[in-house]
């Protein structure tokens, strides 16, 4: 360094009326600039003139009351800025002052900007919260919602934080008849928000397929930057575009994210994801047995009271008692006749009133002088009367046949339904067949009867044989049966006894000798001695 | 026959059609607006719904499973 100096003084004096190019006076600033200024600074400003160009590059200026800065961002730098710069925003800039020979000016080389005051992820997300409210990204009416019972939960989070076990648990102690689905994702760090979009949107592109209810986009707690993937634009619209609902679950209860505004519902915490999701099982088998009991006690009122008006009706007075309207009318029958009886004995009586009293009437007036013209008017009296009560009598007589006919067409029905049930009832009976029923019993009785015989029989036969065998060995010891095999028996008639020794007999005593078949010899004692001697 | 294919359409209803049916047929018998044969049957599908509904409920495996990126 100290020699390129020395070497610029030295050209300086040797050549003091010497022309220089401009690439030269540019090279020139460009090396007095590095040797004077520190080589990092930091310098604090008001963006204007914002220019993004589209090869990513972003190229400003910083200016103050006084003065103006040209500034140059390269987009390799910009990349990590998370806020939008934009004219009138203070910013510390970061990086080094250079020429920019070509340009024939110097400027700054930033690479890094910070909004001034706020920080910069504070101040990109009231950028983005701006923007994204502004195009109705958290409008409610956008908001889908939640199934009631979902079965088949999708869950974005990674595969190995707490987040996933806690969502886990959470869902299971509610509703352990869930399926859960994890689709593993990064959630901090570079590209982390563009993964978990395309897990959204592949998702939702499967879906015919997976038939996820739900699905559940979250993290544990962390610092904001862990954080930061939940804020990006592009999460924040592959959520708003998801057909399958969405539930955030993000971070702490005091962490809000750009995907917690724009879920269709959000969980505060991973754990309390479970309680946003699912409904508590117990509590729908608590309604399913309230359901289950309501039903039951609906329909059993249902069938008393239908049993009991059928009661009712049973107990009416047409079922009880239904002969009751023909009693009525036989009733109403005999006081007719009555009444009928009555009118005409009074109709009798009233007319041979009369006749008595024109018979008075002409004994009283000399008959005989007026007896010419009496007769005629008695004759005309006596043919009215008559005319009269035959009126009486056949009207009399019209009312009561009508009513009779009347009286036996309703008894003729009624007697003809009581003979119709008889003979539905002689057919069911005749249906049934009783003696058909009885013939078949009647042969399952013998065929018992029969078996029930053999058996007797059987043992019959057994005791028989045992029998005749005890019978033939009581023979073999009978006495009587030695007689068979030529041995005799020989009493002595005198003494009655057995002759068994030679001393039992006399000489001249009687013997009887019993032979086999019950023959009997007698014969008599002549001579007694011992046999051999 | 009848019956059977409608216990078949309750097996394969999900968790949720069954509750709105179910909710549905309690009210209709509870406001008495139907005959009683009626009410029988609907009573009897509602008691078939309350078991289909219990033994989806029952049927917890509470397992996680991984489903990954179908790349096309």
């Amino acid at each position: 360094m100290i020699g390129r100096f020395g070497r610029i003084i030295t050209f300086e004096m040797q050549n003091k009326t010497r022309i220089y190019t401009v690439s030269q006076v540019n090279v020139l600033i460009k090396v007095a600039l590095e040797e004077s200024l520190p080589p990092r600074l930091i310098v604090r400003g008001q963006i204007s003139d914002w220019k993004h160009h589209t090869s990513g590059h972003c190229y400003f200026s910083l200016k103050d009351e006084n003065g103006i800065l040209p500034c140059v961002m390269w987009a390799s730098r910009f990349k990590s800025v998370k806020f939008s710069p934009g004219d009138g925003i203070a910013v510390l800039a970061t990086g080094h002052i250079d020429v920019y020979t070509v340009g024939g000016k110097y400027q700054l080389y930033v690479d890094k900007l910070e909004p001034e005051g706020i920080g910069a992820l504070q101040l990109a997300f009231e950028q983005m919260y701006k923007q994204l409210k502004a195009e109705g990204l958290f409008e409610e009416k956008y908001k889908k919602p939640l199934p009631k019972y979902p079965m088949r939960i999708g869950i974005l989070t990674s595969e190995s934080g707490a987040a996933v076990h806690d969502i886990r648990d959470s869902i299971f102690n509610r509703w352990p008849c869930a399926k859960l689905f994890l689709y593993p994702v990064p959630v901090q760090g570079e590209g982390a928000a563009d993964e978990i979009a395309a897990g959204l949107r592949d998702i939702n592109r499967r879906n015919e397929e997976l038939k996820l209810d739900i699905l559940i986009v979250g993290r544990g707690g962390g610092s904001p930057e862990d954080l930061w993937a939940f804020n990006e634009e592009v999460l924040a619209r592959a959520i708003f575009d998801s057909k399958i609902p969405v539930i955030s679950a993000v971070g702490h209860e005091v962490d809000t994210t750009m995907a917690d505004l724009v879920a269709d519902a959000r969980a505060s915490t991973p754990t309390k994801a479970g309680v946003t999701a699912v409904p508590d099982m117990q509590e729908i088998l608590g309604q399913l047995t309230y359901f289950e009991k309501r039903l039951d006690s609906t329909v059993r009122t249902e069938l008393r009271l239908c049993r009991e008006s059928l009661q009712t009706l049973l107990a009416s007075s047409v079922f009880r008692n239904p002969l009751l309207p023909v009693r009525d009318r036989e009733q109403q029958l005999d006081d007719l006749r009555t009444a009928i009886t009555d009118s005409i004995r009074g109709l009798l009586a009233q007319a041979l009133r009369k006749v008595n009293g024109s018979h008075e009437k002409v004994s009283k007036i000399e008959p005989y002088r007026l007896l010419r013209g009496n007769i005629v008017s008695l004759q005309t009296l006596e043919h009215r009367v008559e005319l009269a009560m035959q009126s009486i009598l056949n009207k009399a007589n019209k009312s009561f046949t009508d009513k009779a006919a009347s009286l036996k067409d309703a008894i003729a029905g009624l007697l003809a339904d009581v003979r119709k049930q008889l003979q539905f009832n002689r057919e069911e009976i005749a249906r049934i067949r009783p003696e058909g029923v009885l013939r078949k019993k009647t042969v399952e009785l013998s065929a018992i009867d029969g078996k029930a015989n053999a058996g007797v029989k059987a043992v019959i036969n057994k005791l028989q044989i045992q029998l005749t065998a005890q019978e033939n060995r009581l023979v073999v010891l009978n006495p009587r049966s030695v007689l068979q095999r030529g041995y005799s028996i020989t009493t002595n008639k005198k003494t009655g006894r057995l002759v068994r020794k030679l001393e039992d007999v006399q000489i001249g005593d009687l013997l009887t000798t019993e032979l086999a078949e019950e023959k009997l010899v007698e014969s008599k004692v002549t001579k007694k001695q011992n046999r051999g001697k | 026959m009848a019956k059977n294919e409608k216990k078949n359409d309750i097996g394969k209803m999900t968790f949720e059609e069954a509750i709105k049916e179910l909710t549905s047929i309690v009210g209709k018998i509870e406001q008495g607006q139907i005959p009683l044969q009626d009410s029988l049957e609907q009573y009897e599908k509602g008691m078939v719904l309350i078991k289909h509904c219990r033994g989806i409920l029952q049927k917890a495996e509470k397992r996680i499973e991984k489903i990954v990126e179908e790349k096309n």
